[in-house]
Formats: structure tokens, C-alpha cells, sequence
């Protein structure tokens, strides 16, 4: 298993998420970040640019840009070539809106980017109704730009309770674009906790995705971490929660987290105005607790195996505690869809 | 030496090529346990308990099969032989 050498402590992350602007021009009703406005003092050109200079000293293999919408930043190109010019992998997180042939053309002259377009729903309607009106067609647009060039490309879905029926149509329509589908799991962060109730998949929900999940060898599953299909996850051996351990996440003001659904004062490792990325990497004792992380009371689940307690931020937002276990995990949703039937059958 | 496997599957690799070197979707770095490789194309990663047997750069450039460290044991190249093998298989190393 993988995990040991993990365990062992990385010299620095695999990979980690940069989100680089809070600037959106949408308001997705589940965003994880509550993306609009930009945040005061955003990081400049110049200490981007020194950032993507330690990330190549500390040996980080691929950068995951995030925001907000990335392409506002007018100096994302510049981060993006610095990040090239080292060797330095990357991903960008688009909603799709600011993507130009002429951008695409730029874009496709490196071979060291990999896009995913967010979209959430197969229907105009249902996609719509989470990213504003008009998003589906303008993303698909973008895709299909994206498609027709040499870029790795992806659709990239957050499961909810409105898209959940449609994932299998997703798929359908990732391949006749000709490009291939992720699904992400929705956090209840950011704007994605004021509308958590209403987006939340329910426990049937999880567990039919997860069937069709497995079923569905292609698709790609975003945890914490990486971007997997089953086989793969299964095949690699890493079956832990990555964050402090294979990656972590750098805010717009240069904070440095644990995830990027842990993006609060009480999870801050440090400040890249402050601190070197090495210096946080090493010596935060937030990223310490997170190395150090044991879910007791899970141990006993005979799915213990194949998740170590499932995702400490949803047990944070859900419990205020991550030594709790996954409050939503799939053994969760299996004992809730029981006793919901006990319930009924009572009354 | 060990490694723990990734995923996906080997390339079919020609033995006789001028040399080897990391598959340019392939980055690899020295850990406390010997090399850790990534191949974004995955991505994929590679975790090989080499210590310090072989440089992290050391396929960055073309190298023969049978080129290792000065200094490296008999039995060392016996067991990197046999690992430059896996490398070439799973395709974080490619032949030139």
C-alpha cells in the first residue's frame, strides 16, 4: 500500500490548489469559496510569480489553479508560463465564460495544462439553475473549443441533489463532446453551506452514484487529492484523505490550508507574506495535526479500509469535529436509509 | 528495493533502443524512502524505495540501460536493472 510511504511525510505536496482570484462572474449556489467580489489584497504579479518560484524549488510535481474564475486574473497567463517555463504541471478550474479561441490557441502551445470546464447538469435547466442563466450553452461552447485542440479536457460536475439523476446523461454528453467527465462531491463550504440542505444529494442519492461510480470505468472522481476513477484509486493504494499529507491549498491572500473546503482562520497553516511554502509545508502544526490524524471511531467499520474516516472538512462543517468520521460517508447513508425504513414501517 | 505500483497499464517497450529517459508527462523527485514519480497523464505515482541509488535527475537526461551512478554495487545494478524494467513498463520511462 501506498499509504505507508505517505504516512512517512512528503518533503512537499504532490500537488496543490491554488485558488488565485476570488473574483467570479458567476454566483454557482454551491461554490465552496462564496466566489464574487475579489478579496482584499489579493496576492500580486510578483509574489504569484515568487510563489511558483518556491513551488519549483520544493519540488511540487502539478498546480491546480482554482478560484473565483482564474482567467479574470489579467497576469494568469504570466502565472501559468512561470509555472511551464519550471516544469510545473497544471489544471485549471473554469467555469468556462472567459474561454476564446484566441486564449485556446495559447493555451494548446504547452503541454503542461489540463482544463476542466465546470458544468451541473446534462439539462440547460438544471445546470442553470446552480450557475446563472445561459452558463450551460456558453460552457459547452468552451468545451467543445477546448475539444477540438490537444488539451487533456474535462467536464467537471459537483453531485447534487438536482444533477444527481442526470450524471449518467453527463456522461453521455462528456463523450460525444469528446472530452471526459469528473464528478466532485458537494461540500458543505462557502455558499455550499447556506444551501446545503436544499443541494445536498440524499443518502439513496450517494449510494446510487456510488453503484454507477463503479460501474463507470472512465469517470473521475475529484476527492481531496486527485482526480481518479475506481480503478485507479484502487490500483494506487491511497485510500487516506491527502490534505497536509500529498497536497494542500493556497488562498488568494497567500494563506496556505489544509484543503480547500478548510479555508478558516482555525485551519490556517501560515502566510506566504510571513513564511516561505517550505517553512509552512514543514513546520505548520495545523498540517502536523492533519499528518497525525487517526479516525478512532471509525476503525470498527468494515469500510475502514477503504477510506481511513472518509472527509475531515464535511465532518468539520457537518460536526465541528474531524476526529468524527465522515458524517456522510456510504455506510452513513446505508444505516440512515435503514432506519428511515424502520421509521416507516413503525408508523 | 521496492516499489508500490500505480495504475493503468505497461507500454509494450523495444530493448534495444539507444537509451532511456523520464517520459516528458513524467516528473520524479527524491523522498525519505528513495524516488517518488508522477506521471501527470493519470496521474499516476510511483513511490520506489530506491534510498539514494539514483539521483532524481538521473533519467532527465538520456541514459543507456546499463548506465547507473559511478559507485553503484554489483547487486545495486542488479536490482535497478530490474526496476529501469518496471520504469520502461509502466511508462514513466520511454526509450529515445
Amino acid at each position: 500500500m501506498s499509504n505507508k510511504y505517505v504516512e512517512m511525510g512528503m518533503r512537499s505536496p504532490v500537488n496543490l490548489t491554488w485558488e488565485v482570484t476570488q473574483a467570479c462572474n458567476l454566483r454557482c449556489s454551491h461554490c465552496l469559496s462564496s466566489s464574487g467580489d475579489p478579496a482584499h489584497n489579493e496576492l500580486s504579479t510578483a509574489e504569484a510569480l515568487d510563489l511558483v518560484e518556491q513551488l519549483h524549488t520544493a519540488g511540487v510535481f502539478q498546480v491546480n489553479f482554482g478560484g473565483g474564475e482564474p482567467f479574470i486574473r489579467p497576469d494568469f497567463e504570466e502565472i501559468l508560463a512561470a509555472c511551464h517555463a519550471r516544469g510545473i504541471m497544471t489544471c485549471i478550474s473554469t467555469n468556462g465564460t472567459l474561454i476564446s479561441p484566441e486564449r485556446v490557441a495559447r493555451l494548446a502551445s504547452n503541454r503542461l495544462v489540463a482544463i476542466q470546464v465546470s458544468l451541473d447538469g446534462a439539462k440547460r435547466e438544471t445546470c442553470d439553475a446552480i450557475r446563472g442563466n445561459g452558463v450551460f450553452d456558453t460552457a459547452i461552447e468552451a468545451v467543445k473549443l477546448l475539444a477540438a485542440t490537444s488539451i487533456p479536457t474535462s467536464i467537471n460536475t459537483v453531485l447534487t441533489a438536482q444533477n444527481a439523476a442526470e450524471i449518467p446523461a453527463m456522461h453521455d454528453l462528456a463523450r460525444s463532446l469528446g472530452v471526459s467527465l469528473r464528478v466532485s462531491r458537494f461540500r458543505p463550504s462557502g455558499r455550499g453551506a447556506d444551501n446545503w440542505e436544499t443541494l445536498r444529494p440524499s443518502p439513496p442519492q450517494l449510494l446510487a452514484f456510488s453503484d454507477w461510480l463503479a460501474a463507470s470505468g472512465d469517470v473521475r472522481t475529484g476527492d481531496s487529492f486527485f482526480s481518479l476513477t475506481t480503478q485507479e484509486r484502487q490500483g494506487l493504494g491511497l485510500n487516506l484523505c491527502g490534505a497536509a499529507k500529498l497536497t494542500c491549498c493556497v488562498s488568494p491572500t497567500g494563506h496556505m490550508y489544509p484543503c480547500a473546503f478548510l479555508q478558516s482562520d482555525r485551519f490556517e497553516a501560515g502566510n506566504l507574506r510571513t513564511s516561505s511554502f517550505q517553512e509552512i509545508w514543514d513546520r505548520s502544526e495545523i498540517y502536523a495535526s492533519f499528518r497525525n490524524l487517526r479516525i478512532h471511531s471509525c476503525e470498527e467499520c468494515q469500510r475502514f479500509d477503504q477510506c481511513h474516516g472518509g472527509c475531515p472538512a464535511v465532518a468539520w462543517h457537518l460536526k465541528n469535529d474531524i476526529n468524527g468520521g465522515d458524517p456522510e460517508c456510504l455506510e452513513r447513508c446505508v444505516t440512515s436509509i435503514a432506519d428511515a425504513n424502520r421509521t416507516a414501517v413503525a408508523a | 528495493m521496492r516499489n508500490s505500483q500505480s495504475t493503468a497499464s505497461a507500454g509494450c517497450t523495444e530493448m534495444a533502443a539507444a537509451g532511456i529517459k523520464l517520459h516528458p508527462s513524467c516528473r520524479a523527485r527524491q523522498e525519505r524512502f528513495g524516488l517518488l514519480f508522477y506521471d501527470c497523464r493519470g496521474p499516476r505515482l510511483l513511490f520506489a524505495e530506491t534510498g539514494t541509488l539514483l539521483p532524481a535527475d538521473f533519467y532527465g537526461t538520456v541514459r543507456s540501460r546499463d548506465e547507473f551512478p559511478a559507485g553503484t554495487s554489483d547487486s545495486a545494478k542488479k536490482a535497478l536493472q530490474k526496476f529501469v524494467t518496471q520504469l520502461l513498463e509502466k511508462g514513466f520511462l520511454r526509450e529515445q
